[in-house]
């Protein structure tokens, strides 16, 4: 391949920007997956629903893109209590209702998003404007920003639950549900706590999408689907199995198709996945 | 027992009459088409409920229709087989396929199995998307031909071209389909798949090989998607791989919903749930954008509120007068 080093650098900051995005979703998943069993498929509509409520605050009323940002988090925080609550507590135990409610809740929040937002395209403003210069080629800065922001928030919430009283309640109680009830855990909060935290990253995660690539109704599809692909990837409630899948899937979706063709790049995650099972059924870094 | 086999007969024969008479008594294109979709997507939801025998929920059912789909049409526009060869043909590559996924898929429990279906279906979409030399890609594969025209002494030439004639067409082969699914439950391996679904490791222990039933349970639900997507692809003459197309993932969150709000734990849940479902979303045409958010709240109040579907209702209804009856006998008595 001859293609300037420009381009190669522009592919692997891309990716590595996106893979973040990825990140941020796949630890909403495996945190609500992991303390609630529930396979949350509506969480791609949580992260397009936080860009759109971020893209609002910002753009309409003005308010600072960063202020926005944090806004929306706390939004789509409490928009979690709110549906763990009334949604997904009910049918807790069961297999089949809460997928079918999260498919259900993806139904509703998406065409909510069609008929309150409209279908065109918008944009979130840029975190950042320019570029520095490393090794030689330009990269622009917005990228780096969203990265260490996706960064900052792993780290914390890696610190909330190794650290405090309530992170590490949370921790049992994703590892014995019975246990942690019998040592006074209340599954019930442990669980709101998950979603409100899960979607609060999820929403950031929409805002940084917003701000590099473009807000849409049906943007939340593919990173659901990554983010799924991460879990298997990483192994559930794995913190670096997330950070290393995302960041891989993120430069597979930022290389290969400046290397080769984008109809690899979207055959490379089945094939990886397909792989990892064979050799690891309990993912990268996860464990049984 | 004679008595039961009558009442089933003559629930058969009257089934059979108004699947006959239908499309003459509507008299009205657009009806009929419905009609046709409506076939193909009572035969997804079928062969998903069949998945569901087993403990698994399937969210890349779609992916398979499309093996069934492209791969029908492409083995008649290219390689020039008639219609009946392909759409065999088309289900058994889309069997194939889920057989080679299966074994890999089934290393991991539960609820993962929904999620790796669900990106085998994605992947599968964005293949022939990205691959237009051989299928057209996002412009679409266009020009499908119908079934080839059989001639049937004493009647004349059945021409598929005509829209009554495929909707006969269709309600044949998802009936016969059905009924082989159907068959399938009721015998001896059917018994072992609920054995797998109520106690996994009970059913390992008394000798079933739980591994190779899953594969072969997911096989065959696999095969009828793909007979479903090539009766598609011959009815639409063209496919697209859209995210929001019938290959999408929208799609799959659609036949789950169709499943549950049926009811899946009886046959009958999911035929009843796609005919109810698919006649409120067209009389919700009208409502344009919030059709979907109509249909995923059906699907989230029906969990809440009547968990075993619509199929359920005669039973709640049964033990409600059950309790009203007792109610004004106790009042009598007092």
């Amino acid at each position: 391949m001859d293609l300037p080093a420009q381009v190669w650098m522009q592919a692997i900051v891309n990716g590595f920007a996106l893979g973040w995005l990825y990140v941020l979703m796949a630890l909403g998943l495996t945190l609500i997956l992991s303390i609630m069993g529930i396979l949350q498929l509506a969480h791609g509509e949580v992260y397009m629903i936080g860009a759109y409520v971020t893209y609002y605050c910002c753009v309409s009323f003005g308010v600072n893109l960063y202020a926005s940002m944090f806004i929306s988090m706390a939004v789509m925080a409490g928009f979690g209590l709110f549906l763990e609550r009334f949604l997904f507590r009910p049918v807790r135990a069961q297999i089949l209702a809460p997928i079918v409610i999260s498919l259900g809740l993806t139904l509703i929040l998406m065409s909510t998003a069609v008929v309150g937002f409209g279908l065109y395209e918008r944009s979130i403003p840029r975190l950042a404007q320019g570029s520095f210069v490393f090794l030689g080629s330009a990269v622009p800065k917005d990228r780096i920003i969203a990265v260490g922001f996706a960064v900052g928030l792993l780290l914390l919430l890696y610190l909330f639950l190794k650290k405090s009283k309530y992170g590490q309640a949370m921790v049992a109680s994703a590892q014995s549900w019975e246990g942690a009830i019998l040592r006074g855990i209340s599954p019930n909060m442990m669980s709101s706590m998950a979603m409100a935290i899960g979607c609060a990253l999820a929403a950031a995660g929409g805002t940084l999408a917003g701000s590099i690539l473009m807000l849409t109704p049906s943007m939340g599809t593919l990173p659901l689907v990554k983010g799924l692909v991460i879990i298997v990837l990483g192994g559930m409630g794995s913190f670096l199995g997330a950070a290393v899948g995302g960041v891989f899937l993120g430069l597979v979706d930022g290389i290969i198709p400046v290397a080769f063709s984008p109809g690899l790049t979207s055959l490379a995650p089945l094939v990886v996945v397909i792989l990892i099972l064979l050799a690891r059924p309990q993912g990268l870094f996860g464990h049984e | 027992m004679s008595r039961k086999l009558l009442i089933n007969l003559v629930i058969i024969v009257v089934l059979a009459a108004v699947l006959i008479i239908l499309p003459i008594a509507l008299n009205n294109v657009y009806w009929t088409s419905i009609l046709v979709i409506m076939g193909v997507n009572i035969l997804l939801v079928s062969s998903l409920r069949t998945i569901k025998l087993v403990g698994h929920i399937s969210l890349g059912h779609v992916g398979f229709s499309l093996i069934g789909a492209y791969g029908s049409a492409l083995l008649v526009m290219k390689l020039g087989l008639s219609f009946w060869a392909a759409i065999f043909l088309g289900g058994l590559m889309a069997a194939v396929v889920a057989l080679a996924l299966a074994y890999p898929f089934l290393k991991v429990k539960g609820i993962y199995f929904a999620l790796l279906t669900l990106l085998t279906a994605e992947t599968f979409r964005l293949i022939v998307w990205y691959w237009p030399s051989l299928t057209g890609g996002f412009w679409g594969l266009l020009k499908i031909p119908s079934p080839n025209p059989i001639p049937i002494p004493l009647i004349g030439t059945i021409n598929f071209a005509n829209i009554n004639n495929y909707y006969y067409l269709t309600a044949f082969i998802v009936s016969l389909s059905l009924f082989v699914l159907y068959r399938l439950e009721r015998s001896h391996l059917g018994f072992k798949w609920i054995a797998i679904q109520d106690t996994e490791v009970l059913a390992q222990s008394v000798g079933i090989n739980v591994k190779w039933h899953k594969m072969l349970n997911f096989a065959i639900a696999c095969f009828f998607a793909g007979i479903a997507g090539a009766l598609y692809a011959h009815y639409q003459h063209s496919l697209s791989p859209d995210a929001t197309s019938r290959f999408g993932v929208l799609m799959s969150i659609y036949l789950v919903v169709y499943m549950v709000v049926g009811g899946e734990s009886k046959f009958a849940g999911p035929i009843i749930g796609t005919v109810v479902l698919t006649v409120i979303s067209e009389f919700g045409r009208a409502l344009g954008e919030y059709q979907p958010m109509m249909i995923g709240a059906i699907a989230v109040f029906v969990m809440l509120l009547m968990p075993e579907g619509l199929i359920g209702l005669p039973n709640r209804g049964k033990l409600l007068y059950r309790k009203l009856l007792n109610q004004t006998q106790r009042m009598r008595r007092s």
